[in-house]
């Protein structure tokens, strides 16, 4: 039965890509530990319940207002927290301490809000298809579609829109790029505007699939930076990879022994990573001097 | 009163965890998330101990061996890895030892947890009351500070600063840098097990859940607000982070709202303090 | 008595050969310059030399251990100290706390700190006593208790020489010691210099003030663009028609 592992694997694989994917993009280029993402993940859901089950909006509507939730916190946390920073040259260390508190903020205020449980968007047995063995719920599929179709613009978008150049170099040269002209602060808005959206969809579909409560972001946070390292620091879609093995070895973990261990199992990855290869599988490797 | 007691128990548990960080954070300039992996390894060992009968004291000084000797999986990556990597490595490590002390249930029981802890046993004489854990913990407490001022005036302490100011300038007068990182580290987590050893028997029950993530992020918030690099910082540190919850809970704050509202204090204090003050409110050290 | 010496050693940065198969030997009781133009190498060897860069090519010997590749401190404590060229002063201590670093003391090992604390005292009076001698000895006498950070540049520069000073070092490496120094105390530190030579020490100094050169240095290597371009006494160097044209603002030095 392992196909069936297999297949789960690839499918919460999409999801620890995705964010793997938004937290990669900001990480490269403004070497942000965004630890609030796991807070702007939550909002996305919250706010899609918010409109379609308590407003009772239709559900396109909702799942956009959703995603743009995101968006604007995402957008918010740069404007009040990281671009101030930013202007000060404050350390990484400053900004990642901010980045919990925003989290923390954020996540506690949800939790105000809407109650610190879980929550189901929709009730009831989902429709599934049979591929041979392998079940797949409908709402499996969509996740998959949803990611293929992000992952192919996202590339598209950077490879080649002049948008997206830019964006590529800004990683490897912000100081450069600013001295030639470029708007480094309109670029940030589009960078902060793009992983939010990734965290927004990731948000709205996994709602659909398992449901919400205010702490699920931060592990799935987690498991999309063990992704960005497994995969390669310093590109951009490395993090994908990353997030497509850790999702299968976690489902071989399951079929192997239990669900319990999955996390020991993800963090060891993410300590030997660290340790032997921080510059993951796909990544620039970057020679360090004292000098 | 035993209630002020029990806050005050807690304080002093706190405290002495707060120290232990302090030392990382403020001397050494290594943020560690994993502090409560080591006050759980610590308050664990112990427990294990004193439920087949062993004295305190042994269980103690046991527990304070291992847990110095765990260091090394958190010493070795803060000598490869920098700020944020490392950081990084510590929260990983504090995930993947929650998971072993939440699903090794032969060894720890797992979530079921470790009832009926008996309390510490001085010549016959058994502590049971509020009161008596507060001499108690007030004694180590006592100890741990004398222990970290003597060693933070000392030539060991001295070259712990220059290493946090800049370590190329100490390693070209011959300061032999891993070595002393990893005392550090022996230091911290062998002191949080003397917090996790004296929660353990204060409780007298203790599961996974109290050496969490979570708490880890609670006791580094603690030295970051309060300020690091020097003794008064932690220690303003953990008493407006104990004192606060309960006062909160003083102003009529209902307890399904309270703990939110005092985290999102937290967060906002976070957020402002290193926007404003990133040495805390009265602490000697910038975080770089 | 050769006490340095670099064996074909080469080092790149990025495509670019900041050392190329360099040979050089260095001997006691005498002070070596090594001078040139910006980015010929010379810093890139004193730090090859005192092991922050690893070197791609050849090895460096002290004495005669090879001491190629070792990590900084244990480069130190064999006998080879520096100064940096952007000084490096511990900005928050003291500059009492600045100059104790700069000798080991074994109450750096929190396990001597604790079960021998009568001899870690002890070592630490010694200290004291040295320390003060060495921050009167550059001029900064009354200023034990000022942080680095609030001394200016000249000042952390002489802190900086107190601080190697009291490493009692074999071998000194130099790096632009008394660019921003008040000549009084250029004079008193040249003095020392020598002084330090006479009882068979080595000094190797990076220098771009040609009169001081031409007054101390016992021996030159002239470095242009990582490699040895000329070597030899001051005399003959500075006076090289040559090198005056290559390394620029040598007509006005008197040889």
């Amino acid at each position: 039965m392992i196909s069936q592992f297999l297949v789960n694997g690839i499918i919460t694989g999409s999801i620890y890509a995705l964010i793997g994917l938004g937290f990669a993009l900001i990480y490269n280029t403004t070497h942000i530990f965004h630890i609030a993402y796991a807070g702007v993940y939550v909002v996305g859901s919250y706010a899609y319940y918010f409109f379609y089950r308590v407003l009772h909006l239709p559900v396109f509507l909702s799942l956009l207002l959703g995603i743009i939730f995101s968006v604007i916190v995402n957008l918010i946390i740069e404007f009040l927290i990281y671009r101030p920073a930013y202007k000060r040259k404050s350390s990484p260390m400053i900004s990642l301490i901010s980045s919990i508190g925003c989290y923390i903020c954020i996540v506690n205020l949800i939790a105000l809000l809407f109650g610190n449980e879980v929550k189901i968007i929709y009730s009831g047995i989902q429709p599934s298809y049979n591929f041979g063995s392998i079940i797949v719920t409908q709402i499996q599929v969509i996740q998959l579609v949803s990611f293929i179709f992000l992952l192919i613009s996202y590339l598209l978008f950077m490879k080649k829109t002049s948008f997206g150049k830019l964006i590529m170099a800004f990683s490897n040269n912000p100081e450069l790029l600013s001295s030639v002209g470029v708007n480094i602060f309109n670029l940030r808005i589009i960078i902060f505007i793009i992983s939010g959206v990734f965290a927004g969809i990731a948000s709205c579909l996994v709602a659909t699939d398992i449901g919400m409560d205010p702490w699920g972001g931060m592990s799935l946070l987690l498991v999309g930076m063990v992704s960005l390292i497994v995969g390669g620091v310093g590109k951009f879609n490395t993090a994908a990879l990353g997030g497509f093995l850790i999702g299968i070895i976690q489902s071989l973990v399951v079929w192997k022994t239990s669900a319990k261990w999955q996390d020991c199992i993800t963090f060891l990855i993410l300590i030997i990573f660290l340790l032997f290869k921080p510059e993951g599988i796909l990544g620039t490797k970057r020679r360090f001097e004292e000098i | 009163m035993n209630y002020v007691l029990h806050i005050l128990v807690m304080i002093l548990i706190y405290g002495i965890l707060t120290l232990s960080l302090n030392l990382l954070v403020g001397y050494g300039g290594l943020l560690s998330l994993s502090q409560a992996a080591f006050y759980g390894i610590g308050a664990y060992a112990s427990t294990l101990l004193i439920i087949k009968g062993v004295n305190f004291f042994p269980s103690l000084i046991f527990s304070i061996f291992l847990t110095s000797i765990l260091s090394f999986f958190i010493a070795y990556p803060s000598l490869r890895l920098k700020g944020d990597y490392f950081v990084l490595a510590t929260l990983g490590f504090q995930i993947i030892v929650f998971s072993i002390l939440y699903n090794w249930v032969s060894l720890t029981k797992g979530p079921y947890g470790i009832p009926g802890i008996p309390g510490p046993k001085i010549f016959n004489f058994e502590l049971s009351t509020p009161f008596h854990y507060f001499i108690f913990s007030g004694i180590f407490f006592l100890i741990v500070f004398l222990f970290f001022k003597k060693l933070y005036n000392s030539p060991y302490g001295r070259v712990l600063k220059s290493i946090r100011e800049d370590e190329i300038a100490a390693s070209s007068l011959g300061k032999d840098i891993p070595l002393i990182k990893i005392w550090a580290f022996a230091i911290s987590c062998g002191v949080c097990a003397i917090s996790g050893s004296l929660y353990a028997t204060y409780v007298t029950y203790i599961d996974p859940t109290s050496f969490t993530l979570d708490e880890s992020i609670f006791i580094a918030s603690i030295v970051i607000l309060g300020g690091s690099g020097n003794l008064k910082g932690p220690l303003i540190g953990v008493a407006f982070m104990i004192i606060l919850p309960e006062f909160l809970r003083f102003l009529g704050l209902p307890d399904t709202i309270a703990p939110n509202v005092r985290q999102i204090i937290y967060g906002l204090l976070l957020i402002i303090l290193m926007k404003y003050k990133p040495s805390g409110i009265i602490g000697e050290y910038n975080l770089q | 008595m050769n006490v340095i010496r670099l064996k074909n050693v080469s080092r790149s940065f990025g495509g670019i050969k900041a050392v190329n198969n360099v040979n050089m030997d260095f001997f006691s009781g005498r002070i070596t310059g090594l001078i040139g133009p910006n980015g010929a190498g010379k810093t890139t060897i004193f730090n090859l030399i005192s092991g922050f860069i690893k070197v791609d090519e050849g090895e460096i010997y002290f004495k005669d251990e090879n001491i190629t590749n070792q990590p900084p401190w244990k480069i130190s404590r064999k006998g080879i100290g520096r100064i940096f060229q952007d000084i490096r002063v511990f900005k928050k201590l003291t500059v009492l706390e600045n100059v104790l670093l700069g000798k080991s003391n074994i109450g750096e090992n929190p396990y001597n700190l604790f079960l021998q604390v009568k001899k870690v005292e002890k070592e630490e009076r010694g200290n004291i006593e040295k320390a003060r001698y060495w921050i009167k000895f550059v001029g900064l006498e009354g200023m034990e208790n000022t942080p680095g950070e609030n001394l200016s540049y000249g000042q952390q520069k002489l802190l900086s020489i107190a601080r190697l000073l009291m490493g009692e070092y074999e071998v000194f490496l130099l790096d632009e010691p008394t660019a921003g120094i008040h000549p009084e105390i250029v004079k008193k530190f040249i003095e020392l210099m020598r002084k330090i030579v006479e009882n068979g020490k080595t000094i190797i100094f990076i220098e771009h003030n040609m009169n001081i050169v031409s007054e101390i240095a016992d021996w030159l290597f002239f470095l242009k663009e990582g490699e040895i371009y000329d070597m030899g006494k001051p005399g003959d160097i500075l006076g090289n028609e040559e090198i005056r044209r290559i390394y620029m603002g040598l007509s006005d030095v008197k040889t």
